[in-house]
């Protein structure tokens, strides 16, 4: 099955909030409420080796999601067609366990419809053979999209331009993210945990 | 993290219900009681529906619950599947009991119930073991809540054998079933304390007061009393119930209250 994600390449990213506000704008997400939100880390260390730079923030498409296991209703359920761990608003029932369960604190609690959703990596545009809006929109062209199991995609690709020590995950709780960043030593430590 | 007093109430009443009967179950296989077995049938029964509908005030869309049934796997289904089993046990119980059925066959009722109490008590604990939250991921927070949901089953079963005046001899074995509920309470409650890291953090107080001293200490004293001194069971085993369910509801706001996710990226508060 495909494992599709997104990768960021923050040796690449300016930290502009682009993505965050695309992703907004797309799929009209409520003022304080976030799909994709961009988060800052450090700075970390002692002068002058101190690291500082920001983590575009999503779903991480786990491949043993914990919102999955835990979702009484099968609203959290992963896509049979794209492999890409989704909401079914209308199976929703307004628990909060998937909120509790994701490691990552990535799921928005919509006020207005009171049910729990996410990044769907605009599935709705990679439908039509698009781009997801952030991807789609990154000024400094720092986003991929695409399947990790398929060498000649976007995602695939970009990995295999740099070492193992740049590719980093979050931290891995046995949840086994698919979203990637690189993040080259050459720049800064990269935190696991944030 | 913030208290979830719809989850806290359900796990609390349920719990408690759970353990009522179970209480009576023993009780069956002893045969010491003679008027309480059917008014603790029906208290539990009722305890679970309220927990029950406790639990659905949590919901945003209760109106799609039914959407479980396709989703047999998760935790919530599990605790509604064995409080219903359980509900469904009790009440056949007290018309076996109503009717004067054969002992052997309110005795197979008694087993079950016992074992469904077990379980569902656990399994409210179950669903909040998570990778997500290290100081929940410890099979010692379902048997907490296990320990803690004896100690107020007991204490209450306790208070009703005084109450309907049932014999010296009977108030004597609910006062000592009570403080083995207490013992439960007292040890697990501390082992979860100890392995989830709480009994010295910031929650400490309400840790050793509400868990330990008045969920733990007083359901063991004042039924050990209650079974010494059978003509005070009424006042101790209210002071029991009293102190267990403050030990119960103190263990779940603890619970929540040291409740911290791995990462909190979208800094949403539940």
């Amino acid at each position: 099955m495909a494992r599709n994600c997104i990768v960021v390449n923050l040796d690449r990213c300016t930290g502009c909030y682009g993505c965050e506000v695309a992703c907004k704008m797309e799929n009209d997400i409520a003022l304080g409420e976030y799909w994709n939100k961009v988060v800052e880390v450090g700075p970390i260390g002692d002068y002058p080796d101190i690291t500082r730079y920001k983590v575009p923030s999503m779903c991480q498409q786990c491949e043993d999601a914990p919102c999955v296991h835990v979702c009484p209703t099968g609203a959290s359920y992963r896509d049979p067609e794209t492999n890409i761990v989704l909401v079914d608003r209308e199976k929703c029932i307004g628990c909060k366990y998937c909120m509790m369960a994701c490691p990552y604190g990535v799921r928005n609690w919509n006020a207005e419809t009171k049910t729990v959703e996410k990044c769907t990596l605009c599935g709705h545009l990679t439908a039509q053979g698009e781009l997801p809006a952030c991807v789609k929109s990154c000024a400094a062209g720092a986003r991929f999209y695409g399947d990790l199991d398929d060498p000649d995609s976007d995602v695939s690709k970009e990995l295999a331009r740099y070492d193992a020590d740049a590719i980093h995950t979050l931290e891995d709780v046995g949840n086994h993210p698919a979203t990637h960043y690189i993040w080259s030593p050459k720049h800064g430590e990269w935190k696991e945990r944030i | 993290m913030e208290i979830q007093w719809s989850l806290v109430l359900f796990t609390v009443l349920s719990g408690a219900g759970a353990w009522l009967f179970a209480s009576a179950a023993i009780d069956e296989l002893k045969g010491t009681t003679k008027k309480t077995a059917f008014p603790a049938a029906i208290l539990a029964v009722v305890l679970l529906a309220v927990g029950g509908i406790c639990s659905v005030t949590h919901l945003s869309h209760p109106e799609r619950m039914l959407a479980a049934l396709g989703h047999p796997t998760a935790g919530i289904f599990l605790e509604a599947l064995l409080l219903g089993i359980l509900a469904v046990v009790a009440i056949v119980y007290a018309i076996l009991v109503k009717r004067e059925a054969s002992a052997g066959a309110r005795k197979v009722f008694a087993v079950l119930g016992i074992i469904a109490a077990i379980a569902l008590t656990f399994a409210c604990g179950a669903s909040y073991m998570m990778s997500s939250h290290a100081m929940w991921d410890t099979v010692t927070l379902p048997l907490a809540y296990l320990g803690t949901a004896a100690a107020s089953g007991t204490a209450l079963y306790l208070v009703l054998c005084a109450a309907l005046k049932e014999s010296d001899e009977a108030i004597s074995f609910a006062g000592l079933l009570a403080t083995a509920g207490g013992v439960l309470a007292l040890v697990l409650g501390v082992v979860y304390g100890v392995a989830g890291n709480v009994a010295f953090g910031d929650q400490a107080a309400i840790f050793w007061l509400a868990v330990v001293v008045c969920g733990g200490v007083a359901p063991i004293v004042f039924g050990y009393l209650a079974s010494k001194k059978p003509a005070s069971g009424l006042t101790y085993g209210a002071i029991a119930v009293v102190g267990a369910l403050i030990g119960s509801i103190g263990l779940r706001c603890v619970m929540w209250l040291v409740g911290s996710a791995l990462m909190s990226l979208f800094g949403v508060a539940l």
